[in-house]
């Protein structure tokens, strides 16, 4: 005969369940928690015991279904005791629980220049190819910037109005901004002899007026390869092999002709992105003209020559809009590359 | 430069759509702008390179579009009909200025009918962009886009003494053009004049004065080659430049000064009546001498990378209107004589030959899967030490900033710690207000400080790797190899915090470059208009031979921050890493932590106030020997009343520790005392 109904038995195992979770996680010490083992795992007098005893009350036909409840009750309270002593033995017993979802202490990071991790992510493709990469003066002479570029002296690209010429006194060299890195590629051909792989850059100058896609300050990488039997096949393989490690992926590149003074043939080059032809700089064979103005032979070495514009391809990559964000220096910019 | 493609069909039947022929056009050297419908034709623009003049007329459009398709190519040849009259009793022609006008021709017309053109003229120029004005006026601008030989016609009866001189501009000079404004001229400039003054800026604008008008009766035609640097100086000095001016700047076809003129005569004598008169009235000389070029055979190969035919090959120059010149003795084996056409004087080598052929077969062919070999190489010294600062600063939470390598005036003003020679200014500014190159970085760091301050976002710790300018160096006789000016690479921070913290950047960044431990360095007050009296300090590296400075530290003057427009204070650090780089590829000795216990003490010395720190600091190294690992200043305080006047207390903290066995107290004790009594011989500390 039942003595204790099913749904009393239930209840009593529910109120066991939550004293029993709430006294072990609250136990602060090992003698907290041993008494807390005590009062609900007791072999004589622990409280599960009781519980037990009651399942003798049951009718026999809620007895399985007791015992069930009864067997998971068991398990619980045996974890919940587990995870006391373990928190006990992890030495935090007096570990106040923190809100999650509090913001983190952020570390002050510093950032480099986006237009320098361009620069960087280039040299590092070339330099892989075997281009050693160069630096040179920025304020330059007339031959550098012009002559030995096969720039002669009536070509519009020397108009005052479109370089930064140096005030200087009558009678002087008139000196320059460069307005382009082809300068160190003239001095360090002067200095050496083929064979020669080199990327120069830096900072260039033409007055044009700041907007949202000119400056008139900004950044060229300039690649030169001088050695015997160079044709155009390897300029077109060096740039498709530096468009597949700069853009990811197998790019081709196209050429359509164009004019450069210090190339011939020159091309401008686009290489294919997202579906699309995008231009990404000038290239060409160099000029006979100019090997022959640092003192090479163009009838027994030849080269060839690109140029990308940083803040173009910086931009591209970035998705920046206007490039006089890359020179306004405000902190907020430049801590996201 | 804007196609109509009706137009270009009176010259060569292109078998396909417009897209088609904007795409060839594309890949053999004419970038397409755009393409516009206007009324019932095809506007098409697109970009034509400097030394391509040729392509600045319909024609030459058409001649590449009829080498591209393979189509033969309709140029008219206009014989106008002369009738009673010389023109050379009409008007006489002078050249004064033979270096601004090589040559100057005209052709006469009387009894002209000034009036509206017919709708075919009009629509043709209204599609490339042109309004109509008259009959003449589109005649002469239509020949212009059609050769690309700029004409220009004049009010015959508005000259003045039945001469045309052309001369160099007088300085001061004001000339009327047809658009009504006034210019002041200089001897730059090359001018057409009558007998009384300028009746056109030459190759730039016809004036007011001689303009064709519907009182026009008579009129005189000019076709003429001009100078480019002439037209240049005109139509950029007065801010004037015109289509014109554009095609004289870029060479137009010698051979085309004629041909306009006949063109435009004829078309005059169609559209607008009247008579020609009989010749044409020049002076000076046509100067007109095509190159003869021999091209090898093997030549195409050696540059492009693929061979092309010499069938190939000698179709499309000829298509491009190259001649083969035959019977030549001179000539290597299997090479071929070509004579440049008249309009292509861009073209007077063999590698320009390559450039023409490649050009038009297409750079498609050409493989982009040719091996290069491998090659060794590094970063330089300069590169390596570069990327070694920017790590450093990086890592102590900098950002790095790109100010202009070009200031203004007060901010270039400041005594710079790299000298101060004559200051470099560039014409023009780079931005207003900005015309001197940069002796120090500091002060652009403060104003990109002070821009950061002034857009609420206070962390402005910044720095900057570029190089400034330090004048002119002398010449040197062989030129050769040497900059013009000295650039010294530097290495700039700047800090909301003091003295301190700046310094300690310099320390980690001499510490990181490798620099400090064998070189010895030293910082010494200096005093600089940049820093605050007393709060700087120079940094000298002491070579086997010399001492240099090779940096600055400090806490900035209020006169720099003003001047950068900062409120609040900072302090800042500059290197010169140009000097600073020879340390970095080499390996350091690396040493090896002890495995034995070290051995704490701290020491209380009161030394009189003078006493630098760093004198203090020597002292103790020196006592202690090689049982010192570390000496830390833990406080300096002053109390006259427990240490007396002029006195200080130091307290230093010091560890010792020893690589070979573990330290005993009495090790320790020799040490310490070592260290007291090195400290009392050299700067009189007492122990406290």
């Amino acid at each position: 005969m039942a003595t204790v109904s099913l749904d009393a038995f239930l209840a009593e195992i529910d109120r066991l369940r939550i004293d029993a979770t709430a006294a072990l996680s609250a136990a602060v010490d090992a003698p907290a928690l041993e008494a807390a083992r005590v009062e609900f795992l007791g072999a004589k007098s622990g409280r599960l015991k009781s519980i037990q005893k009651l399942l003798g009350g049951l009718a026999a036909d809620d007895r399985p279904a007791g015992g069930r409840h009864f067997n998971e009750l068991k398990q619980a309270v045996s974890d919940a005791l587990e995870g006391a002593q373990q928190r006990l033995a992890d030495g935090g017993e007096s570990i106040e629980p923190i809100d999650v979802t509090l913001p983190g202490d952020p570390p002050r990071l510093g950032h480099l220049h986006p237009i320098t991790q361009t620069i960087r992510r280039v040299q590092e493709i070339m330099s892989r190819l075997g281009f050693e990469s160069v630096d040179g003066p920025e304020v330059e002479d007339q031959w550098h910037n012009f002559e030995a570029l096969a720039i002669g002296a009536e070509h519009p690209a020397r108009d005052p109005l479109d370089n930064f010429y140096l005030a200087v006194a009558q009678g002087t060299d008139p000196l320059l901004l460069r307005s382009q890195t082809s300068t160190v590629q003239i001095r360090v051909m002067e200095r050496r002899k083929p064979p020669l792989r080199i990327v120069s850059l830096g900072r260039v100058y033409r007055p044009d007026t700041a907007d949202a896609t000119h400056y008139p300050m900004f950044h060229q990488v300039e690649g030169l390869l001088v050695e015997p039997g160079t044709t155009m096949a390897h300029l077109k393989s060096v740039l498709r092999m530096f468009a597949s490690s700069f853009l990811g992926g197998d790019v081709h590149v196209r050429f359509r002709p164009s004019f450069f003074p210090f190339t011939e043939p020159s091309v401008e080059v686009d290489m294919e992105w997202g579906g699309r032809w995008i231009e990404m700089g000038g290239a060409g064979m160099v000029d006979p003209a100019v090997l022959e103005a640092v003192g090479y032979d163009p009838d027994s070495v030849s080269g060839f020559a690109f140029g990308l514009g940083v803040e173009r391809i910086a931009a591209r990559r970035y998705g920046v809009a206007d490039i006089r964000d890359f020179y306004r220096n405000d902190v907020r910019f430049l801590s996201q590359f | 430069m804007i196609i109509s493609t009706s137009w270009l069909a009176d010259y060569v039947q292109i078998p396909a759509g417009v897209d088609s022929l904007v795409e060839r056009l594309l890949m053999s050297g004419l970038n397409h702008e755009s393409t516009n419908t206007v009324g019932g034709d095809t506007a098409v623009e697109i970009e034509v390179t400097s030394n391509r003049s040729d392509c600045l007329g319909q024609i030459g459009v058409a001649r590449e579009a009829a080498v591209l398709f393979g189509r033969p190519l309709h140029v008219p040849d206009p014989r106008p009909l002369e009738g009673a009259g010389r023109a050379a009793a009409s008007v006489s022609v002078t050249i004064d200025a033979a270096q601004f006008c090589p040559y100057y021709s005209c052709r006469v017309l009387r009894g002209v009918r000034v009036g509206p053109s017919p709708a075919w003229l009009v629509e043709r120029l209204a599609t490339i962009g042109i309004e109509s004005v008259n009959n003449i006026v589109d005649i002469t601008n239509y020949v212009m886009f059609e050769c690309g030989q700029p004409l220009h016609a004049f009010d015959l009866g508005r000259l003045r003494g039945g001469r045309i001189i052309v001369r160099r501009a007088v300085a001061g000079e004001t000339f009327t053009a047809i658009n009504h404004k006034s210019y002041t001229l200089t001897e730059q400039m090359c001018v057409i004049a009558d007998v009384e003054g300028p009746v056109a800026l030459a190759g730039v604008m016809g004036g007011a004065e001689s303009e064709i008008g519907p009182q026009t009766v008579d009129v005189l035609l000019e076709s003429a080659q001009f100078a480019p640097l002439a037209v240049r100086a005109a139509a950029r000095g007065l801010v004037l430049s015109s289509p014109s001016s554009y095609r004289f700047e870029r060479l137009p076809d010698p051979a085309a000064v004629d041909w306009a003129s006949r063109r435009a005569a004829a078309m005059i004598l169609d559209l607008a009546g009247g008579t020609l008169e009989q010749g044409v009235v020049e002076a000076g000389r046509l100067a007109c001498s095509p190159a003869e070029i021999d091209l090898r055979p093997n030549r195409l190969e050696e540059v492009l990378g693929i061979g092309i035919p010499a069938e190939r090959q000698r179709a499309i120059l000829t298509g491009l209107g190259f001649v083969e010149l035959g019977g030549v003795e001179d000539l290597a084996a299997g090479a071929v004589r070509w004579r440049a056409p008249s309009w292509r004087r861009d073209v007077w080598r063999e590698i320009d030959l390559v450039e023409e052929v490649a050009r038009i077969e297409g750079y498609a062919a050409i493989p982009e899967n040719r091996p290069i070999s491998a090659r060794p190489i590094d970063l330089s010294a300069r590169e390596l030490a570069v990327r070694a600062v920017s790590e450093v600063l990086v890592a102590a939470g900098m950002c790095e900033a790109m100010t202009r390598s070009v200031v203004s005036e007060p901010l270039e003003a400041m005594a710079s710690p790299w000298g101060q020679p004559e200051p470099l200014v560039v014409t023009p500014a780079l931005v207003r207000g900005a015309d001197r190159l940069r002796r120090t970085l500091l002060p652009s760091l403060l104003e990109a400080r002070a821009g950061n301050m002034a857009v609420a976002a206070p962390h402005g710790e910044l720095f900057e790797v570029a190089r400034a300018y330090i004048g002119r160096k002398p010449a040197t006789a062989s030129g050769g190899d040497a900059s013009p000016v000295e650039e010294p690479l530097l290495v700039a921070a700047v800090t909301a915090a003091g003295f301190a913290a700046a310094k300690g950047l310099a320390e980690a960044l001499l510490a990181r470059l490798g620099i400090g431990e064998a070189q010895a360095v030293t910082f010494r007050p200096i005093e600089l208009d940049l820093f605050s009296r007393g709060r700087a300090a120079e940094i000298v590296l002491h070579g086997a031979t010399a001492a240099e400075r090779i940096g600055v530290v400090g806490e900035f003057s209020r006169r720099a921050l003003d001047r950068a427009g900062l409120e609040a204070t900072a302090a800042g650090v500059e290197l010169r890493l140009d000097r600073l780089d020879f340390a970095i590829g080499r390996d350091r000795p690396l040493r090896r932590p002890s495995d034995y216990p070290a051995i704490e003490r701290d020491l209380n010395l009161v030394v009189d106030e003078a006493i630098a720190w760093g004198d203090i600091e020597a002292a103790i190294r020196s006592g202690a020997g090689q049982l010192l690992e570390r000496c830390r200043l833990v406080e300096i305080w002053k109390d006259a009343e427990r240490l007396g006047h002029g006195r200080k207390s130091v307290v230093v903290s010091l560890r010792l520790r020893s690589d070979s066995g573990t330290l005993s107290s009495d090790d320790a004790k020799r040490a310490v005392d070592a260290v007291i009594n090195s400290c009392s011989s050299h700067c009189g500390a007492v122990l406290r």
